[in-house]
């Protein structure tokens, strides 16, 4: 990214010799223009002529930017075109589900919400949420380190998480769920490999948020853009049995972290771009500078996201425990009666031929009656929600 | 004075005369008991487990609906039974598939199967024994308790039909003898020890008693202190007995059978306070909890002996002997005179509207402050020779 600097003041010198930021347009007003002429465009087209940079690895770069902008500015169709000797790369990125995030201090972000994650083929058709309900934290205020601020970086620096746990089950309550991966991704950022991010699981308490470990994994993917992963190291299951019928639904939490600086004497579009390069270029030391306060922050909303998944699990163990004497009273019942009518009408009711492939079925089919408990939201994206894939107001408590 | 002393029953007979002529007996609820055979009570617990199977066999949940017992609303008043269930009563859903009420679910279906099993075996257990077989799943004694009446209630059966019996807290003395269904022989004619309420109500026969009367005492210290005074000696032939409160299931069966073997009057003394008249009315008019089972528990013909609020002026019972309502009771005698049952007994009305207007209760004992001994040789006596109940 270093290496295009210079290319990047090139660009901005041409595009805006003297511009200044201009008021932000009414939105009614924008709505009038919009249904008369449609929807708002800008063509960025630039050519590069320097043959130093290694194409490929620049169209992976712009994408994953893009695909960074998207997540957080999901109302923005993106057409990108690529153009390298005689071929063309094309990409659309369209959010299919997005929602509104409302932070402090900030107009509001509208965010890719989608989840890829396809239901489990048990799931009726209209019955699976196809986004996520992102779940805002507490805003921590951040110092700004002596080194970045003798290079000119004044204000007040501040930084907001936004979780996403994916994919949805709210509609699911008794379903069991296992975290597998964290992401940590900055929503106006591209994060390069950071010590900060490498070194957060040993200082994030595991055992308070009843995680056997957590492992950083740093990846790369051009479809989520770039940031570090982490992966959930998992309970060993204690009964093999069970790890076969109850194997929980995998979700991944997207930690999206909007820092946002103010700085009254900033007025220019220009000292705005500069603000941003420098809080790019000492993003690392800011981080380093408050590493307790950003350590606490992840810690808390990490913390809340397993509280969700640990009632899960005490909830799956009432049912299961539950289904135990259930299932051997019946069985016991059936077992021990006289009555043939009786007997046959349970055996045939279940298609199996005796008690004990009664017992098998009745539990697989108890098991699959209450793990996919169905109780519909209206705030859950479910199919019929596809036409109209429309924000709805993030909650401060959503899992 | 003596029970030999003449005219000393002649209201007693009076009344006991007017009751039998009056009051209508209802020979086929114990018609009814006999009727629900052992294999009735399988096939109803089958079809419980059987409608389970079909649930699943839809993936669909099993629910089990169970009658609503605390619901005012689910019963109605009949002046010859009391408090009974409605047919359409309101149910509560318990789901298998809630954390929150599946637990419930498991604690019922367990409780069929152990009572299928003793039906089957035709042996018997009572409530403790089941509590303690799996005191994990049960958490407590309450729990099984409630299940076995609700099961009883969803089942329709007596819950001494399903062969679950309970530990008897009640305690009977007096002009009494029969033999237990294993042939013992019970007699309560012991002045000085009252014996426990059988537990097995339903297999009592050859009742032999020349009683007068039963008496229900509301508390135990009070029947304690008619045995020490030997009030079955002085007013005797008489039957007492106590449910030590509040009065479990086996007392107020005790107090049925004496009804409908015996055809004597059924005389209540109670505190003068809303609880006790609380108590009294479960006696006669059975309770919300237990109204789908009325038949067999109710005993309309009771009366009232005393404490009567009207006792207190009459006898002037010391000032310091008598206790301020509280708010508590305020509102209890409120609802008690809000009951459909009330409207029926007019006197009883006066007695309590009178206990509203005064704002004091007070105890049997109170009576101790006029004298040591005026509870057993001057009230209760003059009360049972001049008719003085309502």
């Amino acid at each position: 990214m270093e290496a295009l600097q210079p290319v990047l003041t090139d660009l901005k010198e041409s595009m805006f010799p003297c511009m200044w930021p201009s008021p932000q347009p009414d939105p009614e007003e924008l709505c009038a223009f919009t249904d008369l002429y449609g929807s708002l465009r800008l063509l960025l087209s630039f050519q590069m002529k320097d043959e130093r940079f290694n194409s490929t690895e620049l169209c992976a770069r712009i994408e994953a930017f893009l695909d960074t902008f998207s997540l957080a500015n999901a109302k923005i169709n993106i057409h990108l075109k690529f153009k390298l000797n005689q071929q063309t790369f094309q990409r659309d990125l369209r959010v299919k589900i997005k929602s509104t995030v409302v932070l402090a201090n900030q107009p509001s972000r509208i965010l890719d919400v989608t989840c890829s994650t396809q239901p489990p083929e048990c799931v009726k058709k209209g019955c699976w949420c196809q986004g996520g309900h992102p779940v805002i934290g507490g805003m921590v205020p951040l110092s700004i380190p002596p080194k970045a601020m003798d290079q000119g970086l004044f204000g007040e620096l501040s930084i907001q998480p936004v979780t996403l746990l994916s994919p949805c089950v709210l509609q699911y309550p008794n379903l069991a769920t296992q975290l597998t991966h964290i992401k940590i991704s900055f929503a106006n950022f591209i994060i390069s490999p950071s010590t900060f991010f490498q070194n957060l699981p040993a200082h994030l308490d595991c055992q308070e948020l009843g995680l056997h470990g957590l492992h950083c994994s740093s990846f790369k993917d051009h479809v989520h853009s770039s940031g570090m992963v982490y992966t959930v190291e998992q309970e060993p299951c204690k009964d093999p049995e069970q790890e076969s019928s109850l194997l929980p639904m995998q979700q991944s939490l997207r930690l999206y972290l909007f820092l946002q600086h103010s700085d009254p004497f900033n007025c220019h579009l220009s000292d705005l771009m500069a603000t941003e390069v420098l809080i790019e270029h000492y993003l690392e030391d800011i981080l380093n500078n408050n590493r307790q306060s950003v350590t606490k922050a992840l810690q808390t909303e990490l913390q809340n996201t397993l509280k969700a998944q640990n009632r899960r699990k005490k909830d799956q163990e009432k049912l299961r425990s539950a289904a135990e004497v259930i299932l051997s009273s019946s069985i016991s019942v059936v077992s021990c009666s006289s009555n043939v009518d009786f007997r046959t009408a349970c055996l045939n009711s279940m298609k199996v031929r005796d008690t004990h492939d009664l017992s098998a079925s009745l539990r697989e089919s108890l098991r699959r009656v209450t793990s996919w408990k169905f109780t519909p939201r209206d705030r859950c994206h479910s199919a019929q929600m596809e036409e109209h894939p429309e924000s709805d107001d993030a909650t401060r408590r959503e899992i | 004075m003596g029970s030999c002393e003449a005219g000393l029953f002649t209201e007693i007979d009076k009344l006991r005369a007017e009751l039998v002529n009056n009051v209508e007996v209802m020979p086929g609820c114990q018609r009814d008991e006999e009727e629900i055979t052992y294999r009735e009570i399988l096939s109803r617990i089958e079809n419980v487990i059987l409608g389970i199977v079909t649930s699943l066999s839809k993936d669909e949940n099993p629910v089990l609906a169970l009658p609503n017992r605390s619901s005012w609303a689910n019963v109605s008043f009949d002046s010859a039974i009391g408090l009974q269930m409605n047919s359409g009563s309101s149910v509560t859903s318990i789901r298998s598939d809630s954390p929150s009420s599946v637990r419930k679910f498991a604690q019922i279906l367990k409780i069929f199967l152990v009572i299928y099993k003793l039906v089957q075996s035709n042996s018997y257990a009572t409530k403790r024994d089941i509590y303690y077989n799996n005191t994990q799943l049960f958490g407590s004694q309450k729990t099984v308790d409630s299940i076995v009446d609700d099961i009883s209630c969803m089942l329709k059966v007596p819950r001494r039909s399903l062969h679950v019996m309970a530990t008897s807290k009640g305690l009977i003395s007096g002009d009494l003898c029969y033999l237990e269904e294993d042939g013992t022989r019970v007699d309560c004619r012991s002045g000085s020890a009252a014996v426990a309420v059988s537990s097995n109500i339903g297999g009592i026969r050859n009742i032999v008693s020349s009683a007068k009367f039963v008496m229900i005492v509301e508390k135990d210290a009070t029947f304690q202190r008619l045995l020490d005074d030997d009030f079955c000696e002085k007013l005797s032939p008489c039957i007492i007995i106590t449910g030590k409160g509040v009065p479990d299931v086996n007392s107020r069966l005790m107090v049925r059978k004496l009804w409908d073997t015996l055809h004597i009057p059924i005389f209540a003394l109670v505190d003068a306070d809303p609880h006790g008249i609380e108590i009294m009315c479960i006696y006669k008019y059975g309770s919300v909890a237990m109204s789908f089972e009325a038949h067999n528990l109710t005993v309309p013909s009771v009366m009232w002996l005393g404490l009567l609020p009207s006792d207190l002026q009459r006898l002037r019972v010391p000032e310091d002997a008598l206790i301020p309502l509280t708010k508590r009771d305020e509102n209890k005698l409120s609802s008690l005179l809000k009951r459909p049952y009330l409207t029926s007994q007019p006197d009883w009305q006066k007695e309590m509207e009178l206990m509203q207007q005064t704002q004091v209760k007070a105890e049997i004992q109170s009576l101790a402050a006029i004298a040591p001994d005026f509870l057993t040789n001057i009230y209760l006596p003059n009360k049972l020779r001049y008719g003085g109940w309502v």
